[in-house]
């Protein structure tokens, strides 16, 4: 068992956790932060997708271990039910988002995006969702959504 | 009733397109959203909702990250299943042995088949069972389930599971499924569903045709792969109702497979459903609800059951792949005569919804198109291959592919445009389905017309 020690959304965890125990295990069953989801396990589907200082990467393929010491942010650290972030205002105002599975890896992978790059063209947007699946809407409203979040004008590469 | 084409072939396509009726649809906007008016429905008058934006109720909680799917639901003292696989597409099932992984770390219960009071379920044709008890149809039959505190000690736990096979010829093809000599997969014919749909008479139609098109098409199995994994939940509550949750979007059927699986009346059976992550029809039956109830009162233990992503694409349903033989004959100026239509669908291990998607399948296959001679057969075929069922469209998008690639193959040899084919053909107001339905509420000339306008189809240099 090994004890590990981070900060998700600004507070501080512990768990002892076997050192097989996944990020993404260890935040939706230890501290019950069931907004990453579970949706291949192998890194495919980008459902899982969470901030470790300031990255973007799989909940599902790093270790609890590997994260000991850093900066986790997790879809509950950016927004809630009375207190949208930008590009969550987007989405729901767009209607993005259908059975909303893929919404929180999305909504992380996006504010990764812009977190760096505030004023991103539509293919630095497609570039960024390129490690999320979406299977009901398409990602034409999720990416005018972000786009709409960072109000550039559409089409501002040419792009369709 | 045989409907004469009428129409004239359209002399210029820009005329068509100066219509009035085209392009009226509301251009996509990113003007504020107006209120919606409070709802007053007087009686056959549309609700002005329609039209206006609004808000998903649901979609704060998917985007904040807090809508409760199944799989973010856990119960105190919860257990974890995961079920043991056949390896085999088609064999006879001689032992198995689960002694050794009774004894593994974690592990509280086992379930095999002969343990489930009625182990059959299909929504057409219960021929498919919960667990397989002596033989395996296709390499996802589950075998054995194994309930464990933890999910890894549950999938430790199946390794140790011996199961001795004799295997059988096993079939990949139906068209070699459908030949009288071969291996049987069920009953005594591999045919298990089929539609026929007569208008008219193609031989005639076919000798009064200037030219005829022949061509086979086929489509490929699908998985819906939704992004959240089948999972559901079983508990036994204090006064003995069963309790299942379940991402299954048919919950009444599946509570009607529980009551019938389990040999209990369906008012003790509580089936809760859970926001769907996903379903595209891959979600429409059961999969380990009685399973997961048996083990549950088994242990007197909550018991969960989450896919993972090969037990998706190997126990779920897929989509049909359908072998598709279409011959049409046309006359010189485009109208359609005649069409006759072959359809093989690929119906997998089981029957699962193949009979829904072989009907549908059958009553679109003509397409959209007055054609005064009609005839179409379409079966569905056992193979020893993962299951086929409902899938958006249940079998229409894969006839569409066929139809609308021999249209296309029509206009090229007969020069004309493919536009113009597809109206001087198409169903109209008042047409005649190939069923014998008077259509009505027809938009497609309009919706063609407006598809053409808006992506510059006729513009020059596309």
């Amino acid at each position: 068992m090994h004890q590990i020690e981070m900060t998700v959304n600004g507070q501080v965890m512990r768990a002892e956790v076997p050192a097989e125990t996944t990020l993404l295990s260890v935040l939706r069953e230890a501290w019950g932060l069931t907004g990453s989801k579970l949706g291949c396990d192998v890194g495919d589907c980008g459902a899982c997708t969470v901030l470790v200082d300031g990255l973007s990467v799989n909940a599902c393929l790093l270790l609890a271990v590997q994260v000991d010491g850093q900066e986790v942010l997790t879809i509950e650290g950016i927004g809630g039910f009375d207190y949208l972030h930008p590009i969550q205002a987007a989405f729901e105002r767009l209607s993005s988002i259908q059975c909303g599975f893929c919404a929180p890896g999305i909504v992380i992978s996006a504010k990764a995006l812009i977190d760096k790059n505030p004023h991103p063209t539509e293919q630095e947007i497609r570039e960024a969702l390129a490690g999320n699946l979406c299977r009901c809407t398409g990602y034409t409203k999720i990416i005018e959504g972000i786009a709409e979040a960072c109000r550039i004008p559409a089409g501002t590469d040419g792009s369709a | 009733m045989s409907e004469k084409p009428t129409k004239e072939k359209p002399a210029d396509l820009g005329d068509l397109l100066a219509d009035p009726r085209v392009g009226q649809l509301p251009a996509v906007t990113r003007d504020p959203i107006p209120a919606v008016q409070a709802l007053r429905v007087g009686a056959n008058q549309q609700t002005p909702a329609v039209g206006q934006r609004v808000t998903r109720l649901d979609i704060r909680t998917h985007i904040t990250g807090s809508t409760r799917y199944i799989d973010d639901l856990a119960f105190p003292s919860m257990l974890y299943v995961k079920i043991l696989r056949s390896t085999e597409a088609h064999a006879r099932i001689l032992s198995i042995d689960t002694a050794a992984a009774r004894a593994m770390p974690g592990v509280v219960a086992t379930l095999t088949g002969d343990e489930i009071p009625e182990n059959s379920f299909g929504s057409s044709y219960q021929d498919q069972p919960v667990l397989a008890v002596d033989r395996v149809r296709h390499q996802g039959d589950g075998l054995v389930a194994v309930a464990a505190e933890t999910e890894q000690q549950a999938s430790e736990a199946l390794a140790a599971i011996k199961v001795a096979y004799e295997p059988l010829p096993a079939l990949f093809d139906p068209l070699e499924a459908i030949r009288p000599d071969a291996p049987k997969i069920h009953r005594d014919n591999n045919v298990y569903a089929s539609k026929v749909i007569i208008r008219g008479d193609v031989e005639k139609g076919f000798a009064e045709s200037d030219q005829i098109f022949e061509r086979r098409y086929s489509t490929q199995m699908i998985e819906h792969v939704p992004m959240e994994p089948f999972a559901a939940i079983a508990l036994w509550e204090p006064d003995g109702q069963l309790h299942v949750y379940s991402s299954n979007g048919r919950i009444t059927l599946g509570r009607a497979d529980l009551a019938r699986t389990l040999q209990m009346p369906m008012n003790r059976i509580r089936v809760t459903a859970t926001f769907v992550g996903g379903n595209f029809g891959g979600k429409n039956e059961i999969r380990t609800e009685p399973i997961l109830a048996l083990l549950a009162k088994k242990t007197r233990r909550p018991v969960k059951a989450t896919f993972n992503r090969e037990d998706e694409f190997v126990a779920s349903t897929t989509r049909h792949p359908i072998i598709m033989d279409y011959k049409t004959g046309v006359a010189n100026d485009g109208h359609l005569i005649a069409r006759s239509v072959r359809l093989i669908l690929d119906g997998g291990a089981y029957a699962s919804w193949s009979e829904t998607t072989v009907g549908k399948a059958a009553i679109l296959a003509a397409g959209p198109y007055r054609i005064p001679n009609v005839r179409v057969e379409g079966h569905a075929v056992y193979t020893n291959k993962t299951v086929t069922g409902a899938m958006r469209g249940f079998g229409a998008p894969q006839v569409a592919f066929a139809y609308e690639s021999q249209m296309d193959e029509i206009a090229n040899t007969l020069g004309m445009d493919p536009l113009a084919i597809r109206l001087l053909n198409g169903f109209t107001e008042g047409s005649i389905s190939h069923t014998g339905q008077v259509l009505q509420a027809v938009a497609l000339e309009e919706t063609l017309l407006t598809a053409a306008k808006r992506s510059g189809w006729m513009e020059e240099g596309t």
